[in-house]
């Protein structure tokens, strides 16, 4: 008998991939959770202990896929704890942190470094780790930047910056780390962390080793999308589109959601380019070893990347 | 972690497994490559990240002959990031024939071959920002919907080849683009810190240390490694090596007097009319790569008619009119020429040379501005949006004669010769250090080079029926020397071979007659080739790093004890805080 798997967010990016991948396996099969009724969804409401616990109660498994408003992501590990702590089996479960926990650590950062998140995102995720601390069953995944797949941040995004002639090679602004992991690797963890017995009550870096630097990533994928010739960003352009450009797009994004306008170019916010030179490091041979990874080849997954879009 | 000299009390003893002179092209090469090696690594570094007039001063030397060698302290700046500041990132490779050992070329030969230094070109080129190793036409553009358009059309010739390219960094300033990785890695780099004097370890007759470190303001102290490496450029290697006694009291690693001799540049000019009006098509400008890169093609004399004609190494350019003879009628040139008072003094001397002053001709260009003037609006425009605005900047200044008339600018390789060499001089620099004497020389051989390849280039040029090369073979010899020696190639002062007889390093770069001091560095290339020096530094700097983190064990090698001498008579031992992970 396969056992049932809730997917709490099934309808963001990760929780799709996560949904698609345990129903082509042959020991699980999924139930898609969603805040919204839909074909194929459960209504659940992942920010209530109780809508939470009844799911719950009909599964053997669950990963929590929930995004959000920093808020959200609070309530959601709020209620996941309650209706853990009220069930009275044991029960499997991955819940989706993030680097973002390191706030703006550098350096080779493994499990055990210290957890400051600077952004509300961050601080968020870093209380919502501690409203899931001490729980033997739940492992904490802690993705860098989730590319594959038809990645809305990292792929789809950076695809039509590139597309646009608005990123490139960025010189010293495009040196750090990129700390990306292929949504595959990501799913493939999410999956053995449930199936591995002494896998919980851990946290986990996710990030492929030997990632590349922003700037071999941006010019890989520029060249395999035909961008080319791949645009150098001098200092000067990425400050126009940080300090100008982006609040424009935003300020426009919010008239144009009123009158139903879509479709506006994405911003390059300064956080963005500040990511992109925070080298941070992302140590992930725990998960390696423990859910026995083999990190997708990001040269090859830019290519196939390319070819989707 | 960046750190200053001037935070270092005075009297210190630094430790180190490594200790690195020179934050240049091959100096910060080598600290990031060793940033994960384990190893405890110094670089010190005379500058700061600004220019600093005094520190620049410790360059300025003399100059045996001013007409053939620009002063000593133009064409290289002393700042972290070295001349990697002022480069014109012109990128390529030495050719194969370069390592050879060739009978007709005196001294020639390396004890290593390209293929040792294959491995770490892409890195080195990663490094310039010169896109992919990939330095043919075919290589670079290898989709016909994005070709390389011939050089000239239908020039098909077994002496000279069109499809090989020069690529082109940014040009990169290795200190600008490099500093934040640095400034949170393990390598302690020190500015303002310059290494003075490199002693022999007490009782050990091959060992050198503690290493004696000057700020320009008095302050002192040392610096005990187990090993060094001194990458402070081609001229500043021999100074340092010549200002240390080493066993021999004629210099470190002077013991049968190498040091400072067989001084190469490149030999460069512009000569004649290369007349293409025949050619099916002509093109001399830039392609860009799909990687972004400004590549160019040029006429290399290929290795077997090298053999044939027992020549050096050498390659060509097809080149705008001279720039300061008004009679071109080019309003771009023009307007080059009436920019002249804000052009830097490197980038002038060739741009201008000798040219003829007065109002007459002042007005002549004026002229052909105006009368020019749509052409040269669109060459404006394209400078200031392409180059002087870019992060990545259109190389040089590219005008298609209408006539297709270029003139001819070549670079060739000078033959080693151990009479053109850098010696101290009798002045003393502000840190009490022996300036240079500079006496570069070229030979009858070299104006052979020059002489029998562009012989041999007008001969293809009319056997293909492509056009005509029209010049002066009298001539040959003054254009190859009217701006002396090519400004900021410093190479083959501290020479690599086999024979400590006749070289200074061995094939692993280091010193045949001290076993932890090593050069980086043109000063190491035994023959100079056609290419520009910096992008073969960088790889060999690489190499050499592998080397350090391998087979030469430096962690086995004795830590110096702290010196006893004047310099740090009050020294205490202490290292200073390294960065926790």
């Amino acid at each position: 008998m396969k056992v049932r798997i809730l997917v709490t967010g099934a309808t963001g990016f990760i929780g799709r991939h996560v949904v698609k991948t345990l129903a082509a396996t042959d020991w699980a099969e999924p139930i898609a959770a969603s805040r919204r009724a839909d074909a194929g969804l459960r209504v659940v409401d992942a920010l209530d202990a109780s809508s939470l616990g009844a799911a719950l109660a009909d599964a053997d498994g669950l990963v929590n896929c929930v995004a959000g408003s920093p808020e959200t992501i609070v309530a959601n590990a709020r209620a996941l704890r309650a209706a853990i702590d009220a069930r009275s089996t044991p029960v499997p479960v991955v819940y989706f942190s993030s680097m973002a926990v390191y706030g703006t650590a550098e350096g080779h950062v493994d499990e055990t470094a210290a957890l400051a998140g600077a952004s509300p995102y961050g601080m968020a995720k870093v209380e919502a780790e501690q409203a899931l601390a001490g729980l033997p069953t739940v492992s904490l995944l802690r993705p860098g930047c989730v590319y594959g797949g038809g990645s809305p941040q990292w792929s789809a995004r950076i695809a039509e910056l590139l597309r646009a002639g608005r990123l490139g090679d960025l010189g010293a602004a495009g040196d750090a780390h990129s700390n990306l992991v292929h949504v595959n690797d990501v799913v493939a963890a999410a999956l053995s962390a449930l199936r591995g017995p002494d896998a919980g009550g851990r946290a986990y870096n996710l990030a492929m080793a030997n990632a590349p630097r922003w700037n071999e990533y941006f010019i890989a994928y520029a060249m395999a999308l035909g961008a080319t010739p791949v645009k150098r960003i001098g200092g000067r352009q990425l400050k126009i589109e940080t300090k100008l450009v982006a609040p424009a797009l935003k300020i426009a994004e919010i008239a144009g959601r009123k009158i139903g306008l879509k479709g506006l170019p994405p911003p390059l916010p300064p956080s963005l380019a500040r990511l992109w030179q925070q080298d941070i490091c992302l140590d992930a041979s725990l998960a390696e070893k423990t859910f026995d990874l083999t990190w997708t080849p990001w040269r090859e997954a830019v290519q196939a990347e390319a070819a989707r879009s | 972690m960046i750190l200053d000299a001037h935070d270092i009390p005075s009297g210190t003893c630094l430790q180190a497994d490594l200790c690195i002179a020179g934050a240049g092209a091959a100096g910060i090469t080598l600290a990031l490559a060793l940033e994960a090696s384990g190893l405890d690594v110094i670089l010190l570094e005379s500058g700061g990240d600004a220019p600093e007039p005094a520190v620049q001063q410790l360059y300025a030397g003399t100059v045996a002959d001013t007409r053939l060698h620009p002063p000593a302290d133009s064409y290289r700046v002393r700042r972290f990031g070295g001349s990697t500041t002022l480069w014109g990132g012109r990128c390529m490779p030495l050719d194969a024939i370069d390592f050879e050992t060739r009978d007709y070329m005196p001294h020639s030969g390396w004890p290593i071959g390209l293929n040792d230094l294959m491995p770490w070109y892409g890195q080195a080129n990663a490094l310039c920002e010169a896109g992919e190793f990939a330095y043919t036409a075919e290589q670079a553009f290898p989709r016909p919907s994005h070709p390389s358009p011939p050089m000239i059309g239908n020039f098909d010739s077994d002496v000279f080849s069109t499809n090989t390219l020069e690529r082109f960094s940014c040009p990169t300033d290795f200190g600008a683009r490099y500093r934040h990785r640095l400034a949170r890695g393990r390598v302690r780099v020190i500015q303002h810190a310059n290494l003075c004097h490199l002693p022999m370890q007490e009782g050990a007759a091959r060992l050198v240390g503690p290493a004696d470190v000057r700020t320009i303001d008095g302050n002192t102290f040392t610096v005990a490694a187990r090993a060094y490496v001194l990458a402070t450029g081609g001229l500043e290697v021999p100074r340092l090596l010549l200002s240390s006694p080493g066993v021999s009291g004629r210099g470190l690693g002077n013991a049968h007097d190498v040091v400072g001799r067989y001084y190469m540049s490149h030999l460069a000019g512009t000569i004649g009319t290369v007349d293409l009006s025949k050619a099916t098509s002509v093109w001399h400008g830039y392609d860009v790569s799909d990687e972004g890169i400004y590549c160019r093609r040029r006429l290399a004399l290929r290795a077997q008619a090298q053999h044939a004609l027992r020549v050096g190494n050498f390659i060509a350019r097809l080149h705008h009119p001279r720039i300061p003879d008004a009679g071109h009628g080019n309003g771009i040139l023009s307007a080059l020429y009436l920019a002249r008072p804000i052009v830097p003094y490197e980038y002038a001397k060739r741009l201008y040379g000798d040219a003829p002053g007065g109002v007459g001709n002042w007005l002549a260009h004026a002229r052909n501005v105006i009368t020019d003037v749509p052409n040269t609006v669109r060459f404006l425009t394209h400078w200031l949006s392409h180059r002087t605005l870019a992060a990545r900047k259109f190389p040089s200044v590219i005008v298609r004669p209408a006539n297709l008339r270029f003139s001819l600018d070549f670079h060739a390789e000078q033959v080693p010769n151990a009479d053109s060499r850098v010696t101290l001089g009798n002045e003393t620099d502000a840190l009490g250090m022996r300036r240079i004497h500079i006496d570069w020389r070229y030979t009858p051989q070299d104006v052979d080079t020059v002489t029998r390849a562009l012989a041999a280039l007008a001969q293809e040029i009319e056997r293909t029926g492509v056009g005509h090369f029209s010049y002066d073979p009298a001539e040959v010899e003054a254009e190859m020397t009217r701006y002396g020696a090519y400004g900021g190639h410093h190479i083959g002062t501290a020479r690599m071979g086999d024979d400590p007889l006749s070289s200074v390093v061995n094939a692993e770069s280091r010193l045949h007659e001290a076993d932890n001091v090593f050069i980086a560095g043109a000063a190491v290339f035994p023959t100079s080739g056609q290419a520009n020096p910096t992008l073969s530094i960088v790889a060999l700097a690489l190499r050499l790093a592998d080397h350090l983190t391998t087979q030469a064990n430096v962690s086995a090698l004795p830590l110096p004890a702290p010196s006893t001498g004047s310099i740090a008579s009050t020294a205490s031992t202490s290292s200073l805080p390294s960065t926790a992970n």
